[in-house]
């Protein structure tokens, strides 16, 4: 049996009956309910909190309650378990209430009054860049920076260009919509702290929390409960409610329970980070690309979190799939007074891909070319330097994958029959995602670790810190072991882990999960079949990530290989506008992927239908706007994800391109597939209504206002 | 005080002493009122459900041959029902997902008096009536009268609403046009939904009859026997220079606050497609 082909997956029959537990379905004796305090306001300091009189038993934690450091460590550690004394974003944490009974615990929740002096946010990326209301942070309300330039100077280039052409590109705020919203409870178990948590990197919640007590990441215990979704917004967000979770439960002795509601949750979470793009670019006179500068913005809100390497990864993809000879790129992430953005399926990548193929089509047109002509005679092959002046170490397979996808969507004969502006119009992009955490970051930060056990007289245990969010991972990686030990996938356990149990193999993000973990899962069973069919029984074989010679990064200057394998994808668009009522219909998707080697096809449909919806519906009705520092579309009502009713029947192909240090050969997939339909969708109803659009999303009113020549009018 | 009727009757009793505000499919309501996760929504005031008055729940014919629609009947029920009007099936069909159209009522639809909901577009355009019943007697006006504004209506604190009344219409219609622009296409809440009709005399050269409303574009669904007028006893052929002085004159009765350059311009191109479709005198009915 070939790897790919599928297998029914483990978690299916359970889900479907209903009979999985999820963590509001827990229950844990004398367990306290909890409601979040948050700031009503984006910026201010808080002059007062009144409270009513508390009952015995009720009591609102606070920064005081707090015997540790105040801080919740993600990657940078600048977002504080509570707000003391000022506040930077409406919905930051100023307390958790905490009380046996729901009913009382919402009737004094509704009586507490905080009172602020509120100064004037800066909103949106422009007012941040501009310190409207006077800078918060730094001096200039820059977070973080970087710079990236490969080839000849681009000043040089644009000093003797023939034509220069700069477009503006931006995207905006996207919510995860996992199905299940953000849920955690905190307990104490033989004397240990022990958070359950609905969550993607249960070693990122141990280690972000633990110093709020002083305490070290292995005297806490975090046990994954079976996730409901997650596009990396349970990445690092589960810290936010983790960390209250943690000083009440060490305040008050007792299990506390904090399980979001939809509105709380879409208010009150993470998001994708707004952008800006801005591109320059120098042509010759035969319209040819002599270089590109670019200037990346991403909103990253109040606080850094994780943002800086979303930034860098932007930077990193703000070629695409292209090179060009001279590149230069400038990333900046600038602070605002909304929520902080976060981890989001692509992190930073398709804020830039959609930006650099949004641009190539605009080069085209005002050139008057093809744009898959235009776009097909840059894009990168193998020992061709990216923006990090590191090759590409792999065989790039997109005039195949474009091939298939052509073949299949009828692309070339549709964008010749469908005249600009009459309604039909097909559009397609290329796209690629660096596989697993950028440069030496696996075996510099990560240093992953995974043990697979043959326990005696019994079944194979895999022990890892993946998690299943939805995505299938619980299967891939018991059909890798399975495969190797020539044994049937179903008797292999795989529990969701519990840090004090399994080895911390990082974290379920950045596509690694099968590319890298996956190939230790491998390797080990590699060993394992070799000591059971030498006679072995009862042990355990552990195998530590390493990462290949010869491919080096330097993460002070980013300079070098940054990804040892990328997927790459290429997708087609077809829609249809009503030229009445402005109503887009997608009549048609075509994809092709390289994720390497599948390791089972039917879950990487999934992915990809999943990917390419979700892409599509961040282009078009996704609107969430953010007014005075509040989210308006926080319902599932007002927030619009697309439907399958909304969705054409997807042509899913793949090329077979096997990546030597994955399993099997299998890479990284899950955020590639979101990476490309938006730039896709734009192309187009773009083509179909004749008109430049350079920003996103584009609901039907927005369509309108191009189709009329105003300037958006909302 | 929560309060279940099982009959009509105990129905308005209770209804007449309690004034209990009155809750059927629960779909707007229930939503309302919720309170957060795991917490059972409230209401302020005294609440009776009547979801299980079986008296309410048929469609039929009454003796004056109009269609009459119990206020309890879903839109599910509605959209499955051939005898019910194109429009309103339509609408009833595009109504929310399977789950709520199984749930809400069109009594209920009407009494919500959104200025979105999907039920009144139709039933302004089709002269739909609602019958009030209460302990004292029925009484009947337009469902155009009877929806007030954004969330009032004229029901009186000891009124149910009984039956929506749709007069004889499918044959004396000839063309009708419904069209939803929803925020995506199912599950879908209403940007702008247009609904016309138009009956022609036996020869097919004028217009007898012309309905027009617009349901999202103001406090509720707006209709104009006035704008309507610019229309009725004009010769077909004359349909597409009507165009303008109609969309001219309908723009002054919308009154869209939140995207009015999308809700007006669409508004127009409907009111022009529907003319310049039946000018041609297609053989086709019904137009989305």
């Amino acid at each position: 049996m070939d790897i790919k082909d599928p297998i029914k997956r483990m978690d299916a029959l359970a889900k479907a009956r209903g009979e999985t537990k999820y963590l509001s379905d827990y229950r844990f004796e004398g367990a306290l309910y909890s409601r979040m305090l948050r700031s009503s306001i984006p910026r201010g300091r808080i002059v007062d909190i009144k409270l009513p009189a508390l009952p015995e038993g009720y009591r609102l934690i606070t920064y005081k309650d707090i015997p540790g450091k105040n801080a919740l460590q993600m990657i940078t550690a600048d977002w504080p378990c509570f707000a003391e004394t000022d506040v930077k974003f409406v919905g930051e944490t100023i307390g958790l209430l905490v009380g046996p009974d729901r009913e009382l615990l919402q009737k004094l929740f509704d009586q507490i009054e905080v009172e602020y002096e509120a100064q004037e946010p800066a909103i949106t990326i422009a007012e941040g860049l501009a310190c409207k209301g006077g800078a918060f942070l730094n001096g200039n309300n820059v977070h973080c920076s970087l710079s990236l330039q490969k080839g000849e100077d681009i000043e040089a280039v644009f000093s003797r260009a023939y034509r220069i052409v700069e477009q503006e590109i931006t995207t905006g705020f996207q919510e995860h919509v996992y199905l299940e919203t953000n849920a955690a409870v905190c307990t104490k178990e033989d004397g240990r702290f022990v958070i359950y948590a609905s969550a993607q990197c249960p070693f990122y919640i141990r280690k972000s929390v633990c110093g709020l007590l002083g305490l070290k990441p292995d005297d806490i215990i975090v046990r994954q409960t079976a996730t409901g979704g997650a596009f990396g917004g349970k990445e690092h967000f589960p810290d936010v409610l983790c960390g209250p979770l943690l000083v009440a439960c060490y305040v008050t002795g007792k299990p506390v329970r904090l399980v979001f509601g939809r509105e709380e949750d879409i208010a009150n979470s993470v998001k994708r980070h707004p952008s800006r793009v801005r591109f320059k670019t120098a042509l010759d006179k035969d319209g040819n690309i002599l270089g590109m500068d670019s200037e990346v913005v991403y909103n990253v809100g109040a606080y850094l979190a994780s943002s800086f390497v979303v930034l860098q990864r932007g930077c990193f993809h703000v070629t695409g799939c292209y090179s060009f000879p001279s590149e230069r790129t400038k990333g900046i992430g600038v602070a605002t007074n909304t929520y902080p953005s976060c981890a989001f399926r692509g992190f930073g990548a398709p804020q830039t891909l959609f930006a650099i193929e949004t641009h190539m089509n605009y080069l085209a047109s005002l050139l008057g070319k093809d744009p898959l002509e235009f776009k097909r005679r840059y894009l990168i092959k193998k020992g061709e330097l990216t923006i990090t002046s590191g090759p590409i170490i792999e065989d790039v397979k997109l005039v195949q994958m474009l091939e298939q996808v052509l073949k299949a969507s009828g692309y070339a004969e549709k964008s010749k029959a469908y005249a600009i502006g009459s309604g039909k119009g097909i559009g397609l992009a290329f796209y690629n995602h660096g596989g697993a955490f950028t440069g030496n970051g696996e075996s510099a930060i990560i240093k992953a670790h995974v043990k697979l056990v043959k326990h005696l007289g019994g079944p194979v245990e895999i022990l890892c810190g993946q998690t299943e969010m939805g995505q299938g991972f619980q299967t891939a990686l018991r059909k890798i072991a399975a495969q190797v030990l020539e044994i049937p996938p179903e008797t292999v356990i795989y529990d969701n882990p519990d840090t004090s149990r399994v080895p911390d193999s990082g974290p379920t993000a950045a596509s690694r999960s099968t590319m890298v973990v996956g190939n230790l899962v491998y390797k080990a069973a590699l060993d394992m079949k070799r000591r059971i069919d030498a006679g072995e029984d009862g042990f355990e074989v552990e195998t530590v990530y390493e990462h290949p010679e010869g491919y080096p990064w330097d993460q002070s200057t980013f300079q070098g290989v940054a990804y040892l394998g990328y997927g790459w994808g290429v997708c087609a668009v077809e829609v249809e506008i009503d030229k009445r009522t402005a109503e887009p219909v997608v009549k048609g998707i075509w994809t092709s992927h390289d994720v390497g080697h599948p390791i089972d096809e039917l879950i990487c449909h999934g992915q990809v239908n999943g990917g390419v919806v979700q892409g599509i519906g961040w282009a078009s009705t996704e609107l969430l706007q953010n007014i005075g520092g509040h989210f308006k579309q926080t319902s599932l009502s007002d927030y619009i994800i697309p439907t399958s009713m909304d969705t054409p029947t997807m042509s899913v192909e793949y090329v077979d391109n096997p990546y030597p240090w994955g399993p099997f050969g299998a890479k990284g997939m899950g955020e590639l597939t979101f990476n490309g339909s938006a730039a896709a969708y734009v192309d187009a109803v773009s083509r179909a209504i004749g008109k430049t659009i350079n920003a996103i999303p584009i609901p039907s009113e927005v369509i309108m206002d191009y189709m009329l020549d105003k300037e958006a009018s909302r | 005080m929560n309060y279940v009727a099982f009959s009509l009757k105990q129905a308005l009793e209770i209804r007449k002493a309690t004034k209990a505000r009155v809750m059927a499919g629960g779909t707007d309501l229930m939503v309302s009122a919720q309170r957060g996760e795991g917490m059972m929504p409230r209401f302020e005031g005294d609440m009776l459900l009547i979801s299980h008055v079986d008296e309410l729940r048929h469609i039929g014919f009454n003796a004056s041959g109009e269609l009459e629609i119990g206020a309890l009947c879903t839109s599910a029920q509605i959209a499955g029902d051939s005898r019910v009007p194109w429009a309103l099936r339509a609408a009833a069909s595009r109504m929310g997902a399977v789950a709520l159209r199984n749930c809400a009522t069109i009594g209920g639809n009407i009494a919500n008096a959104s200025p979105k909901g999907d039920l009144p577009g139709p039933l302004y355009a089709l002269d739909a009536r609602v019958r009030l019943l209460s302990v004292d007697g029925a009484e009947e006006m337009l469902v155009s009268d009877f929806i007030l504004g954004l969330k009032k209506t004229k029901l009186k604190d000891d009124q149910i609403i009984g039956a929506i009344i749709i007069p004889k219409m499918d044959e004396w219609f000839d063309y009708i046009f419904w069209h939803k622009i929803g925020t995506r296409r199912a599950n879908a809440i209403s940007k702008l939904t247009v609904t016309m009709a138009i009956k022609l005399d036996q020869q097919r050269k004028i217009v007898e009859d012309f309905r027009l409303s617009a349901t999202a574009c103001g406090a509720k669904t707006n209709r104009s026997r006035e704008v309507e007028s610019l229309v009725i006893g004009k010769k077909v052929q004359e349909l597409e220079d009507l165009v303008a002085p109609v969309q001219e004159a309908f723009d002054k009765v919308i009154s869209p606050r939140a995207m009015p350059v999308f809700r007006r311009t669409a508004t127009k191109n409907m009111i022009a497609d529907f003319f310049s479709r039946v000018a041609r005198l297609p053989e086709e009915r019904n137009m989305e």
